[in-house]
């Protein structure tokens, strides 16, 4: 044994077998990234091998789903669950985008300003308290998210709407939904722009102080627009977790079988919501169609995404170490 | 953007302060219909007790804008809105909400036994003939099965699935005795369950805690609904592939389905209730009424009143 262990010091200390070393952890280090990387190749096969069956099997005499029809539909399904291929999504991926949009319309300003404050304003105490505070807000689980937003938030809306005079439908709504994925996507965006905050350089921010610009001045005009770009970063993060989200959302949509749905105190539906609703239960077409909607939330995930890299692209890095 | 945040921290801290709802329940207000979603039991149960069937499995049957919720979902969302109405499964009544009489009938656990509160179903067993088991060890396990489910231990997973066990004679200790089948090594014996798929979870529960008791024979479990509890116990396919041993039915047996005595039993009822906002002030629905209700020819409560 010993004298095994031997042999491997001494051809360790040869700089030919150095090189060799290096070659196996490269090689080490290779697998392990293609075995990552594959991941995201097995489960889109996967889906999509499920997703797209509605599309082209008959279902015992059902028929086919038709493409455009399921794209472009305002009613999820016309007819009886395991016995009609009427499904359409038109109009849930209206409201999930409305949705999605509406938080990060709610909670970026919220958190830039959060951020802003950590990063700059707070005393040194403060700042670690609150940042401790906002890292504890996004570990929460997002069922417990959902159970907060059916235990508080639907009796709050349902209480709102009276003032505004709507009969709103146990609080299940546009706006219930709204403020849970904020409040969840919230500590998302302030610890990313906090960073991006952080990293403008300390030069431009003493620069302008110099030329006799306040505090305050200084910290909108020159330090968030140093940091636009971190900031978009953590909305198009934002955004994505805004359109992911499944559990929290179902409990407080309403889930609404057709649409779309503009109105802040009515029921609406997500993605997420309809793929959730009855999985364990289901089977057949109906099951398999809960993938075909994957397939379209994975497509819009990807070209929000896209487009708001593009912006971000286009509004450009000023100044960033 | 100030103003925006203003207002809407105004109308939120607004909203909180007016939790304290004290304005009276207002009949002319619409009714907020809650349902299970289309792949639920209950929801077949509940359709099939208004003689409402055919929206069991078809949400465009249901008024406009109702909502889809669980068991739970529901539960919760009718403590909040005033003028909602889902249903919920007996067990999960509380009260927080009110459980409406149905047909006159208040629905407690003993009125569901005694046979008085209609919104229910029996849940039925059926065996082989006693003369048409290929070996006395099936038989004798399957009569065992059958004394378990009339035990405290079968009426304990019953209620533990959701479903309202009837009255148990003492423990499985108590009777295991009269079952000595029980005590010998069975686990090269298949018995085959199979009928309702509503009970198949219940089913699964009580074979999987009688299987170690009468040694370990195994279960086989094929659900294919309640029609096949008769048809492949003693029907038309008793002897065909897929016969079974323990048939289940989430009904009553038809006239056609009366198998040779002694087979043929309850284990439980599955009971509904339909639940509306404690300050309603309707009391009792008739499964006309409700049906009305769920297909939108009754829109508002006045009309109930």
């Amino acid at each position: 044994m010993l004298k095994i262990f031997n042999t491997i010091k001494i051809k360790l200390q040869s700089k030919h077998k150095k090189d060799y070393i290096d070659i196996f952890v490269k090689a080490l280090f290779f697998l392990t990234t293609l075995i990552s990387a594959s991941f995201i190749v097995i489960i889109a096969i996967f889906i999509l091998r499920e997703g797209i069956r509605p599309f082209i099997d008959d279902y015992d005499g059902i028929g086919r789903v038709n493409l455009i029809r399921f794209l472009m539909g305002t009613t999820w399904l016309e007819g009886q669950t395991f016995q009609s291929n009427l499904y359409g999504v038109g109009f849930i991926i209206i409201n999930t985008l409305y949705i999605a949009f509406l938080s990060l319309f709610l909670s970026l300003p919220i958190g830039v300003l959060t951020a802003l404050f950590i990063a700059k304003i707070a005393p040194k105490r403060l700042a670690s308290v609150l940042r401790t505070i906002i890292e504890l807000l996004a570990a929460i689980p997002s069922i417990v998210y959902g159970l907060f937003g059916s235990g508080v938030i639907l009796k709050i809306i349902y209480e709102m709407a009276k003032i505004f005079g709507v009969q709103s439908k146990g609080g299940n709504s546009v706006l219930a939904t709204v403020m849970v994925l904020s409040l969840m996507i919230l500590p998302t965006i302030t610890a990313l722009s906090e960073v991006a905050i952080r990293s403008v350089n300390k030069d431009i921010e003493l620069g302008s102080l110099a030329l006799g610009a306040t505090k305050t001045q200084t910290h909108f005009k020159v330090v968030l627009t140093s940091a636009k770009s971190g900031i978009f970063t953590a909305a198009i993060l934002g955004v994505g977790r805004a359109l992911g989200e499944a559990t929290a959302v179902s409990l407080v949509a309403g889930n609404a079988r057709s649409g779309p749905t503009f109105a802040f105190f009515e029921t609406t539906a997500t993605l997420t919501s309809t793929m959730l609703q009855g999985l364990k239960e289901t089977i057949g077409i109906d099951y398999d169609i809960r993938f075909s909607v994957g397939i379209v939330l994975i497509v819009v995930i990807l070209i929000t995404n896209l487009t708001l890299n593009f912006v971000k692209k286009k509004i450009g890095n000023v100044y960033v170490k | 953007m100030k103003k925006i945040l203003l207002v809407f921290l105004l109308a939120l801290v607004l909203s909180v302060s007016a939790c304290t709802n004290d304005d009276a329940w207002d009949s002319s207000k619409n009714i907020t219909v809650y349902t299970r979603d289309t792949s639920s039991g209950t929801r077949a149960g509940f359709m099939e007790g208004i003689d409402f069937s055919d929206a069991a499995e078809n949400d465009g049957l249901l008024v406009d804008g109702f909502l889809i919720k669980d068991n739970t979902g529901i539960l919760s969302s009718i403590e909040v809105d005033q003028y909602g109405i889902g249903y919920i499964s007996l067990a999960s009544l509380n009260d927080k909400v009110k459980g409406l009489q149905f047909e006159g009938v208040d629905p407690t656990k003993q009125n569901v036994v005694n046979n008085t509160y209609g919104l229910k179903r029996p849940f039925n067993y059926i065996i082989r003939s006693l003369d048409d088991f290929a070996n006395d060890t099936e038989r004798d396990i399957t009569l065992a099965f059958v004394a378990f489910l009339n035990t405290s231990d079968g009426a304990d997973i019953i209620t533990n699935e959701g479903a309202i066990s009837l009255s148990s004679n003492g423990t499985w200790d108590d009777i295991k005795d009269q079952h000595p089948v029980c005590s010998l090594d069975n686990s090269s014996i298949t018995i085959k369950f199979g009928g309702s798929d509503s009970i198949e979870k219940i089913a699964l529960a009580l074979t999987e805690s009688f299987a170690p008791k009468c040694g370990n024979f195994v279960p086989e479990h094929e659900h294919t609904g309640s029609s096949d509890g008769f048809k492949r116990t003693q029907g038309s396919e008793k002897d065909g592939d897929n016969y079974k041993h323990v048939g289940f039915a989430s009904r009553p047996f038809k006239d056609s389905e009366v198998g040779s005595e002694g087979t043929q039993g309850q284990l439980a009822w599955d009971a509904i209730v339909v639940i509306v906002h404690k300050e309603n002030l309707v009391n009792n629905l008739t499964a006309e009424e409700i049906k009305k209700i769920y297909r939108g020819d009754f829109l508002t409560w006045d009309e109930l009143l």
